[in-house]
């Protein structure tokens, strides 16, 4: 096939096959986005069920109501008194501040690790560094959670056992092992720029914060959301950590807890409505952070 | 093959080479696993000799300062006038041998002792970790108390403590050697008329020539404590008898060598047909997952940004967003869709085995895996579709090529090749993946010959089990070593072949 | 002070004892038992033999002893600078009831010496707690309500205290002989009961079942077909299809730490046909299994969607359901008859018990015991297993709640009586290792199979079964 034949007529021809394919790639698009988004509106309108249940024989419900979301923050008593956090049931609030107390300090703390190891790996040379490079790969390797139990017992010794500060530590304390992608950035930055600073007399210390963190913005921003993000959808070591330390749950934890055999029945509506709501600053974050994303796992990549 | 007979193959070939030198790349690369630990080893002596003879040379060459610092570190520091430096050589030892004397040697004693286990009888056990027994009296109104709870042994705290101190002493004797380093040099500094550093310009250079041991000291020091500690701790539990008949400090445990290593591969039927099978399903799972993902990603990624499709922000929007609700809540909500009784069976008035029948909950959690994961892999190569230079499909148009052949020859190549290193890592990640098998099967449906697990249980939902549901420590963390060597295997393979075709830089 | 000079032999005795296990030379001495004379203290090695069943009731309404309590209560409390804190797990269903019963405790027990705190938590219900204090009891619970299969384990752990004698003999005083039977092992009393219907039995509506038909299984799955209903019965978890070899007249039991079951028997194959035969009608008027939302679940879902006509369940899920069909149309009664080789059986089942535990690593074991017996029973005043009845509709195990009217005349309670000679108690049938084996996955198998599964399978799959359980 060529195209160098220009005539009217396969002009035609050739802008409606476009048009139909264009038309059949709307289509099939359409389609895969119903897919794809069916069951987040499903999440929705089970969160404004007014019917209990874990589901319906029906996609809308009867029953239009907020209840579900009030029901996250108040609970009364046979009296008709609020109860406070600590005697509700599934006290949704205290998860909620834990979480985001969680989140922002492991959050500064995990950023200026990764920071720091990255950029002592990628910018600086020294004689251990290949070792270190190495040791981070083969800790990497290593299922996360296989070690939990010790380092349970470990925070037991620390007096941290079923502690918000304790999940801290865990989210930050690895954090150094996740330098690569970061790696990956500070490898692009030139290294004249080092050079030439370091010509006009400035230390290391002073390179790093002045003028390569500040070229860093995006992988800055990139390694903040993530580790901001982490605490909001971990499971595993908040519940293992925190055992029946209900108050000191996360919003995952708490949340999942609603789905026990016991409660499930009458807190699914209420789960849904749980979810909506971390769902929905996440989810900003996300589309916010999305081209940083980007960058960072590719940028990373194509380093290798 | 050579270089040449690799340049000319087509973009398609290629790929299938690479595909194909996968898989013929595994024994190569055992073998390789087994030279690189041999090559290991072998430094580790060259190491070990060279630092012999260095500190045989340092004690014979020294002066007194010298030479007294190899028994009071800092000595030599002190004797050679770098006093700051010398008392922190000093305090260290010190704080050492203390602690030493107030808690390491006491648990390290009892990491091998023959104790008495919480036992009616009072029998002896070799190798139990720890020695107690506990005293139970009846106060008063004749209620039963364990008197000395406070003072019981635990295995875990005395194993945990072990290791601590392992780690250590030899981080202390890290600082002994490098204690006799600093003294001797200061010593040939000043042999050779020099002045040696002072205290405070020695504190600089922590900003300036070695500002890496200032970015690195705390975050590795908190990776030490709280990454590398647990793995040890976790290693050696894989040969103890750390079960749900042994939970300390009720009922110590103790060594029992590589027997839940013989359990796994061959001793125990049950345990080792489990692990055969779960092995067997994490890796045709992790293949289907990681290429279902890619490919369909790609393709997704195509269609939006196709010339002439508008609203490309609308259409990304939609599928980010599904993929930026977290994990936990869309996969427990698929859960209840997907349930024999409930969601869409509920609404239908059907009762489909989504989940319940293994054949299908396999292809329903890869396809559900596909829904949570194609949204990642369209917003990564969208982003890379827009770097792919323009310049080359125009050439190509003009060169004749349909559409097809410029996928298959621009498009598909260069994306490949700038995700392979995502590509591994996304295998590596699937072979770990938890949260699609937990939260949608919990690992079901569970056949009466598996072990503590289901059909759709990968190794480290298996492990998770171990250790939550039944407590068997000792298997979980064998099975955590095992994950580990897969892993190590998988991408030493990758790592090979990425050396292999490290030529090709055509992209680049 | 008399008692002053016991504790101090008793510390010196202690503290002997502890030397001499430290010092490595306890393997001679064998479990003796010192007693310093007095009676009132001793000092013996973990369990002792004698349970002292015998000792008579005493009055622990009476002042004398309210105020020995509260003595003891106050030494427990010195330790911690005259503050008690403790724990207690319950299922969180129960926690604001049980939270009106902790602060009656509370006022019961106030006193100027010390301030009690005490923390309920729902979050490890009573059929997890068992295992989560076995997996480390000091994170434990100081008192938590589990369910009576877990005491065996618990007691092979030590991780579940002796019920002292002062307690024990109201425990055997006031309820039924068979709920006090398992709360102890071998002789010794570790529990304190609670409730009686941690067993199973035929929730139905009335409007689709007439008596005759609630006879059997066929009979019922038949009739709910033509209203175009469902039966339930979870075979697809192994606490309700165990039932089925009990039927057959398998062996199945827990003796000093090992599980027998004899389901590579010819009478296990019968069982697993018959279980076979009930799943020939699945998606035709039989549902049988609860899939990933569970058993309450699904049968909550199922009333109140009006496609369950009858379902194998507990006294749990009685207000549910009749808040689904109305309370007037819920019939209770006995498990039907099964068809099993070729003849209609009783169907059998577990008969359980709710009961309430005190953590061995408790810093104040006698405020946890005492309040464990509060829990379990009360006192002159308050009958809190009555009021548990009233408010939570938990059948109770204390005699004078059981003379109650209103109890007396509870469709559960009558259903779960007539089910009781068929009940097979839990503690002595099954441990740890039975559950841990996959005999829910089993039925559950046998459901997605629709019972076309061959007999040679089926021995496989039993095999199997037992392997796991016995080995």
């Amino acid at each position: 096939m060529t195209n160098t034949k220009s005539s009217s007529d396969m002009q035609t021809g050739y802008a409606a096959r476009r048009k139909a394919i264009n038309t059949l790639v709307y289509v099939i698009l359409a389609i895969m986005v119903v897919i794809w988004i069916f069951p987040i509106v499903w999440l929705v309108i089970q969160s404004l069920r007014g019917e209990p249940g874990i589901s319906t024989s029906y996609f809308f419900p009867k029953q239009w109501t907020f209840d579900n979301y009030i029901r996250l923050f108040v609970e009364y008593d046979d009296q008709g008194n609020a109860l406070a956090w600590s005697e509700m049931r599934f006290p949704f609030a205290q998860w909620f501040i834990n979480t985001l107390v969680i989140a922002i300090f492991s959050c500064i703390i995990s950023t200026l690790f990764i920071l720091m190891v990255s950029y002592a790996l990628s910018r600086l040379r020294f004689k251990s560094r290949k070792t270190f490079l190495n040791l981070g790969l083969i800790l990497g390797m290593f299922p996360g959670f296989m070690s939990m139990a010790a380092t349970y017992n470990i925070m037991e010794i620390l007096g941290l056992k079923q502690q918000l500060f304790a999940l801290v530590i865990v989210y930050s304390a690895g954090a150094g092992l996740g330098y690569q992608v970061s790696k990956g950035f500070f490898d692009t930055i030139p290294r004249s720029l080092d050079e030439a600073a370091k010509i006009d007399g400035a230390t290391r210390n002073q390179i790093f914060w002045q003028i390569i963190l500040p070229l860093s913005k995006p992988i800055i921003v990139y390694t903040a959301l993530t580790t901001f993000i982490g605490p909001w959808t971990d499971y595993i070591f908040v519940s293992y950590f925190m055992k029946d330390n209900q108050m000191n749950y996360t919003v995952a934890c708490g949340l999942y807890s609603m789905l026990g055999n016991q409660t499930i029945s009458d807190y699914f509506t209420t789960f849904c409505a749980g979810a909506v709501l971390i769902a929905i600053p996440i989810t900003i974050l996300f589309v916010i952070m999305q081209r940083y994303y980007v960058a960072g796992v590719t940028g990373g990549a194509v380093k290798g | 093959m050579d270089y040449l007979d690799y340049v000319q193959m087509t973009k398609g070939q290629r790929a299938a080479y690479k595909i194909k030198s996968f898989f013929t790349g595994i024994p190569g690369a055992i073998g390789n696993l087994f030279r690189i630990i041999a090559y290991y080893i072998k430094k580790f002596f060259v190491f070990v000799g060279t630092g012999i003879k260095n500190y045989a040379q340092r004690f014979a060459q020294g002066d007194i300062g010298t030479k007294l610092s190899f028994i009071i570190m800092g000595a030599g520091n002190v004797f050679h006038k770098q006093i700051g430096k010398g008392i922190i050589f000093l305090a260290t030892e010190i704080a050492y041998f203390y602690f030493m004397a107030v808690f390491g040697m006491n648990y390290l004693s009892k990491l091998y002792s023959v104790g008495v286990q919480l036992d009616d009888a009072g029998t002896m056990a070799d190798g139990v970790i720890g020695s107690q027994r506990a005293i139970t009296t009846t106060n008063l109104l004749g209620v039963p108390t364990i008197s000395n709870r406070d003072t019981l042994d635990n295995s875990n705290q005395v194993l945990l403590y072990s290791v601590l101190t392992m780690i250590i002493t030899i981080a202390f004797f890290a600082v002994y050697i490098a204690n006799t380093k600093s003294a001797f040099a200061t010593q040939q500094t000043i042999k050779a008329g020099k002045k040696p550093i002072g205290f405070i310009a020695e504190m600089k250079t922590f900003l300036d020539e070695r500002f890496h041991v200032t970015l690195l000291t705390l975050p590795v020091l908190l990776l030490m404590l709280f990454t590398v500690l647990p793995i040890i701790f976790t290693i050696f539990m894989a040969f103890t008898n750390y079960d749900k008949e042994h939970q300390p400090p009720g009922s110590l445990y103790r060594w029992v060598g590589f027997q839940n290593f013989a359990d796994i591969f061959y001793s125990n039927p049950m345990k080792s047909e489990t692990f055969g099978k779960i092995l067997v399903w994490t890796l045709v799972w992790a293949v289907f997952a990681t290429f279902t993902n890619y490919i369909f990603g790609i393709i997704l990624a195509l269609l939006i940004n196709k010339k002439g499709i508008k609203a490309k922000g609308f259409w990304r929007t939609m599928f980010v967003v599904t993929a930026a609700v977290p994990q936990f809540v869309t996969l427990l909500l698929m859960r209840l869709l997907l349930g024999t009784n409930t969601g869409i069976n509920g609404m239908l008035g059907t009762s489909f085995p989504f989940l319940d029948d293994f054949m299908w909950a396999r292809v329903v959690v890869i396809i559900v895996n596909m829904w949570v994961g194609i949204p990642y892999t369209m917003l990564i190569s969208s982003g890379l579709l827009m770097n792919i230079p323009e310049d080359l499909y125009e050439s190509a148009r003009i060169d004749g090529a349909n559409a097809f052949q410029q996928f298959t020859k621009i498009t598909f190549p260069y994306i490949f090749f700038v995700t392979t290193p995502y590509l591994i890592t996304t295998f590596v990640g699937n072979i770990n993946n938890f949260n699609v098998i937990f939260f949608l099967t919990g690992g079901g449906p569970s056949p009466s010959n598996y072990y503590q697990a289901g059909q759709t249980d990968l190794l480290v939902t298996w492990l998770y089990k171990l250790t939550v549901n039944s407590s068997d420590f000792n298997l979980a963390s064998v099975i955590g070593i095992l994950v580990f060597i897969i892993c190590a295997l998988g991408s030493l393979i990758t790592f090979n072949m990425s050396k292999a075709s490290k030529n090709e830089e055509e992209f680049s | 002070m008399a008692s002053n000079s016991k504790r101090a032999v008793a510390l010196v005795l202690t503290a002997m004892m502890a030397a001499s296990a430290l010092a490595g030379c306890g393997g001679s001495s064998s479990g003796s038992t010192a007693s310093t004379g007095g009676g009132a203290t001793t000092a013996s090695t973990d369990t002792s033999t004698d349970a002292s069943a015998s000792a008579d009731a005493v009055d622990l309404d009476s002042e004398e002893i309210q105020k020995q309590i509260k003595d003891a209560i106050a030494q427990e409390a010195e330790a911690t600078g005259g503050k008690i804190s403790m724990k207690l797990w319950c299922s969180g269903d129960d926690l604001q009831f049980e939270k009106t019963l902790i602060k009656e405790f509370k006022d019961k027990y106030a006193d100027s010496r010390y301030e009690i705190n005490i923390q309920a938590t729902g979050a490890i219900g009573e059929d997890s707690a068992g295992g989560k204090i076995i997996e480390s009891p000091k994170d434990g619970a100081d008192v938590f309500n589990f369910a009576d299969d877990q005491l065996s384990s618990l007691v092979e752990a030590k991780a579940v205290a002796k019920v002292a004698d002062l307690f024990n003999a109201n425990v055997i005083k006031n309820n039924t002989a068979d709920s006090v039977e398992v709360c102890s092992k071998d002789g010794t009393p570790y529990a304190f009961p609670k409730t009686s219907d941690n067993g199973y039995f035929l929730y139905y509506d009335k409007t689709v079942f007439s008596e005759d038909d609630i006879a059997s299984f066929d009979k019922m799955i038949a009739k709910a077909k033509e209203n175009n209903k469902s039966v339930f019965y979870s075979l697809g978890n192994g606490w309700y299809n165990t039932a089925f070899f009990f039927t057959a007249g398998c062996t199945v039991e827990y003796k000093d730490g090992k599980q027998t079951a004899t389901y590579n028997t010819p009478e296990g194959l019968s069982a697993a046909k018959a279980m076979c035969h009930l799943a020939e009608s699945v998606d035709n008027g039989f549902v049988g299994t609860a899939g990933s939302s569970g058993e309450n679940a699904t049968v909550q879902q199922g009333f109140a969607d009006g496609k369950f006509a009858a379902a194998v369940i507990g006294t749990w899920m009685g207000p549910a359901i009749k808040t689904a069909i109305g309370e007037d149309n819920v019939g209770a009664a006995k498990l039907p008859t099964v068809l099993m080789d070729g003849e209609e059986k009783q169907l059998h089942s577990f008969g359980g018990y709710k009961i309430i535990g005190v953590n061995a690593f408790s810093k104040y074991p006698t405020t946890a015991q005492a309040l464990a017996y509060y829990l379990s029973t009360g006192d002159k005043e308050n009958n809190t297993q009555l009021k548990r009845y009233e408010t939570r509709g938990l059948i109770p195990t204390n005699n004078t709640a059981l003379e109650n009217e209103k109890v007396k005349d509870d469709p559960a309670l009558k259903a779960i009586d007539a089910q009781r000679p068929y009940a097979h108690p839990q503690g002595s049938s099954v441990g740890g290792k039975y559950w841990a084996s996959n005999i829910g996955g089993f039925g559950g198998e046998i459901v997605t199979a629709k019972g076309k599964i061959s007999d040679s399978d089926l021995e496989t799959k039993l095999k199997n079964l037992v392997t796991q359980m016995e080995g």
